[in-house]
């Protein structure tokens, strides 16, 4: 098995004519957080989306190149996306919950659908177990059959959090999950993220650089759709080897 | 945007405010004349106006009476067999065009469901007469006597394919492209985001359909009502397929009425008898108001929810 | 593997059946467009352009076809300017109360039973003139056509920037002329082809002619206070006839109605992006 959760070669994504992501060569050691940074537009939420075939979505999107899951080639024709979204969670900008599903069905939904648990019990308990992990259950325990309206921002976003960590799945995409959120709910989102690297990789797309340094082990950094450097957080935000990411740190690039 | 409210009229408002007034003042003088002239058929029977299943058109004054209780029925239950068959229809007509058809044939499916929702409902009426009764009577009716004894034991053998049955399946077809435009406006404003939560949790296409589908449930339950309303109101090609007699029976291979094609019917003649249109005007009344409560309540659940879906 | 690939069975399962029931959703339409086709031509090839222009006992609905064109004409004659300045209002104001509650109206109107529009003229017009009557069936199109125009001009006319609006406030133009001179006339084609939209719409309409128009297929009408025709009226009657040349009529007349509104709604149809029916 390989080192790493995630390894891009030669990865290039098209929208339509557009190219977006431009030979991206990554590798995201495992059980670490890794952030992708970069300024809005440059791809990193494409890039996100290509880990967990999401893009597959998109009419339009076009991926070429390799994509490896803990070794394993997610984009070769025998792999089944269904499968490789079981091992990869996802947590995305906006909080989103499903309104119209209780929170406790919000969690229980992608677990039944898959058959991860045998039976009523251990549904409860994973969802018990996957609240307490977000840091969720002592605020929503005795609402279980609320809808998530009444959460603060933060919370539904945690509650998303629950509801990708209920599958236990190996890696958690989160896609700048701190962006709508006010700034009490982000500080216990980024405490949160750097819990959950013990269990599980992290990849945190951000737009904040700030953030970048706060919670990462690793940073890439991302501009106009290609790789401009990568490495240890500490090393990048300290000694950056290209111009153009000293100027993003800089704040000199929106 | 801040509007500084004048008090004096200005050009633009003594040009439009008229013709406002004017339309209101029509809506309101409909339920006026409504109203006066069933009033004579409440003085009369009371509520049994609707209570009772009676017709009774003599040239005598006294022995007349009248009870629309069948037309009602026939209305309510055509709707429903209506809806059965226009609701799975657009619902899957909504996902398969909106996810699965390449564009082309996407285009090519809304304008089809478009000209359906503007075909002259006469055009449906004639096909309904001419085709549909028929088909249904050597198609269903007929087979279901034949094959199943267990049900004929209870009724007869039907005499010709007009029928609630062949109403409701007309209106069915009338009333599908108008629950797909709902359902499939709907559907095509449920936000990006649930949809990618949706795949993330490594649901297939059905299953996250699925969910989504529970997301529009305010959108698709309205689409249903205004069907209904849609349904209830229509009067030709109903008359033309409904049998136009007056059972209140729940055999859906009985002909009976519609309260709009018994208004269609009867209305022309009405005037020999007394009592007769009024009792029509009655009929309309009910109509009246089972359309603007449906409406309402079809247009305001679908505001309601268009102004929640947005993020 | 085993529940994974019952998962992926019903997968492929609700694609077909979505497919299937959308297929035979439109299958009537085509269904009809062909029955109508088949039925109506023959009765046209035989008869002639006698069949359009003569009277019912020629074999023709030449009075019919008179008839339809005339209720429609009267209808946006009286229907489309009250319509037009009530979509005007709707779209000036969209938020306060009687702006509101107009909107409400008038899609309320838009989704009410013909069959009672009928029976309110005839009830206001028709019975204190004694007559049916073109006016009569012309009023009660009008009635039902108005909230289609109204509803068409103000979406037509929200679709434009706000921010003509500030140009030509700021240019110290008054609200009348704005809304009537330079809003209007950007949002002409939404406009227009909403109005032939609702006009094709309504000149399909049948139960609103009921008890007003009267029907007149003998001859050609006489003028707009006397009875006339109408294709759809027409159709109507002979299919309630117990004689197969009349229903033989009934399909020809009907392809003649089909032709209209197809030739009409298609290019319309085509031309913009949604409608509202």
């Amino acid at each position: 098995m390989s080192e790493f959760a995630i390894e891009t070669e030669d990865l290039n994504v098209y929208y339509g004519k557009n190219h977006v992501i431009k030979n991206m060569n990554l590798k995201i050691p495992k059980n670490t957080v890794f952030a992708i940074m970069g300024p809005s537009g440059c791809g990193k939420s494409t890039l996100l989306r290509s880990f967990n075939r999401l893009l597959d979505l998109n009419k339009i999107a076009r991926v070429q190149g390799s994509v490896k899951l803990f070794g394993e080639e997610i984009y070769s024709n025998n792999t089944d996306s269904i499968v490789i979204r079981k091992d990869v969670g996802m947590v995305f900008q906006y909080p989103n919950p499903f309104p119209h599903l209780t929170i406790y069905d919000n969690i229980a939904i992608g677990l039944k659908m898959n058959k991860l648990v045998k039976d009523k019990n251990e549904m409860d308990s994973r969802i018990e177990w996957s609240l307490k992990k977000a840091g969720l259950w002592d605020e929503v325990k005795d609402r279980l059959e609320d809808y998530p309206s009444n959460l603060s921002g933060g919370q539904k976003q945690r509650l998303v959090i629950a509801r990708a960590i209920a599958m236990k799945p190996k890696v958690i995409l989160m896609d700048e999950p701190t962006a709508n959120i006010d700034p009490v709910g982000s500080k216990k989102i980024e405490d949160l993220i750097f819990e959950l690297k013990k269990d599980y990789t992290v990849v945190l797309v951000t737009h904040t650089p700030a953030q970048a340094a706060r919670v990462s082990d690793y940073v890439a950094f991302i501009y106009m759709g290609e790789l401009v450097e990568t490495g240890k957080t500490g090393i990048i935000f300290t000694s950056p080897k290209s111009k153009t990411t000293e100027k993003y740190l800089m704040g000199e690039l929106v | 945007m801040i509007k500084i409210k004048s008090v004096k009229m200005d050009a633009f408002d003594l040009i439009t405010y008229p013709a406002v007034f004017f339309v209101f003042l029509l809506f309101l003088w409909m339920l006026l004349v409504y109203f006066t002239n069933s009033l004579p058929a409440f003085q009369r029977e009371g509520l049994n106006v609707y209570l009772k299943n009676i017709w009774i058109a003599s040239e005598i004054p006294n022995k007349e009476y009248y009870g629309i209780l069948a037309a009602i029925w026939g209305s309510l239950y055509t709707s429903l067999i209506a809806l059965a068959i226009a609701l799975p229809l657009s619902i899957s007509y909504s996902i398969f065009v909106g996810d699965y058809l390449p564009r082309k044939f996407k285009e090519f499916m809304i304008i089809v469901s478009d000209i359906m929702a503007g075909l002259p409902t006469i055009i449906y009426g004639i096909w309904g007469a001419f085709f549909l009764v028929p088909f249904i009577k050597n198609w269903v009716m007929d087979p279901v006597y034949e094959y199943l004894p267990f049900i004929s034991k209870f009724s007869q053998k039907p005499a010709s394919g007009f029928s609630f049955l062949s109403a409701g399946v007309l209106l069915g077809i009338m009333i599908t492209p108008f629950i797909s435009a709902v359902v499939r406006e709907a559907y095509g404003m449920v936000p990006h985001t649930y949809r990618e939560a949706a795949y993330s949790l490594g649901l297939t296409k059905y299953e996250a359909t699925k969910i989504l589908m529970g997301y529009i449930k305010p959108a698709i339950i309205s689409g249903v009502i205004l069907g209904f309303g849609r349904a209830i109101g229509e009067t030709v090609a109903v008359s033309l397929v409904v049998g136009n007699a007056f059972n209140l029976s729940a055999n859906p291979f009985s002909p009976g009425y519609t309260i709009s094609s018994l208004i269609a019917t009867q209305y022309g003649n009405s005037f020999i008898y007394e009592h007769m249109t009024s009792v029509l005007y009655a009929a309309g009344l009910f109509l009246f108001f089972i359309g603007l409560i449906i409406n309402l309540l079809g247009i305001y659940l679908l505001r309601r929810w268009r102004k929640n879906v947005s993020l | 593997m085993y529940p994974f690939n019952l998962r992926k069975l019903k997968d492929l399962l609700f694609l077909v059946i979505t497919g299937i029931l959308s297929l035979l959703m439109i299958i009537p339409l085509l269904h009809i467009i062909f029955t109508v086709f088949v039925e109506g031509i023959g009765v046209i090839i035989r008869v002639g352009p006698i069949f359009v222009t003569g009277t019912l006992s020629d074999g023709g609905i030449g009075p019919a076809i008179a008839g339809t064109f005339i209720l429609t004409f009267l209808a946006s004659i009286i229907g489309i300017p009250i319509a037009f300045a009530v979509g005007v209002y709707a779209y000036e104001y969209p938020d306060s109360i009687i702006g509101r509650a107009t909107t409400a109206l008038l899609e309320i109107m838009l989704e009410f039973p013909t069959i009672l529009v009928g029976l309110f003229v005839t009830q206001i017009i028709v019975i204190p003139m004694g007559t049916y009557s073109a006016i009569a069936g012309a009023f009660s199109l009008a009635i039902i056509l108005m909230p289609y125009v109204a509803v068409y001009t103000k979406e037509a006319m929200s679709q434009i920037p706000f921010t003509f609006r500030e140009a030509a406030f700021g240019l110290g133009i008054s609200k009348i002329k704005t809304v009537f001179l330079i809003i209007a006339p950007i949002a002409k084609r939404g406009i227009l082809t909403g109005l032939l939209i609702s006009i094709a719409k309504v000149a399909g309409e049948t139960a609103p002619l009921l008890f007003t128009a009267g029907g007149l297929y003998q001859s050609y009408p006489q003028g707009i206070t006397n009875p006339v025709g109408a294709i759809p009226l027409l159709i109507y009657t002979l299919v309630q006839s117990p004689s197969p040349s009349d229903h033989a009529m009934a399909w020809g007349a009907s392809l003649v109605l089909l032709l209209i509104f197809l030739g009409v709604f298609i290019p319309l149809r085509l031309s913009i992006k949604e409608v509202k029916l």
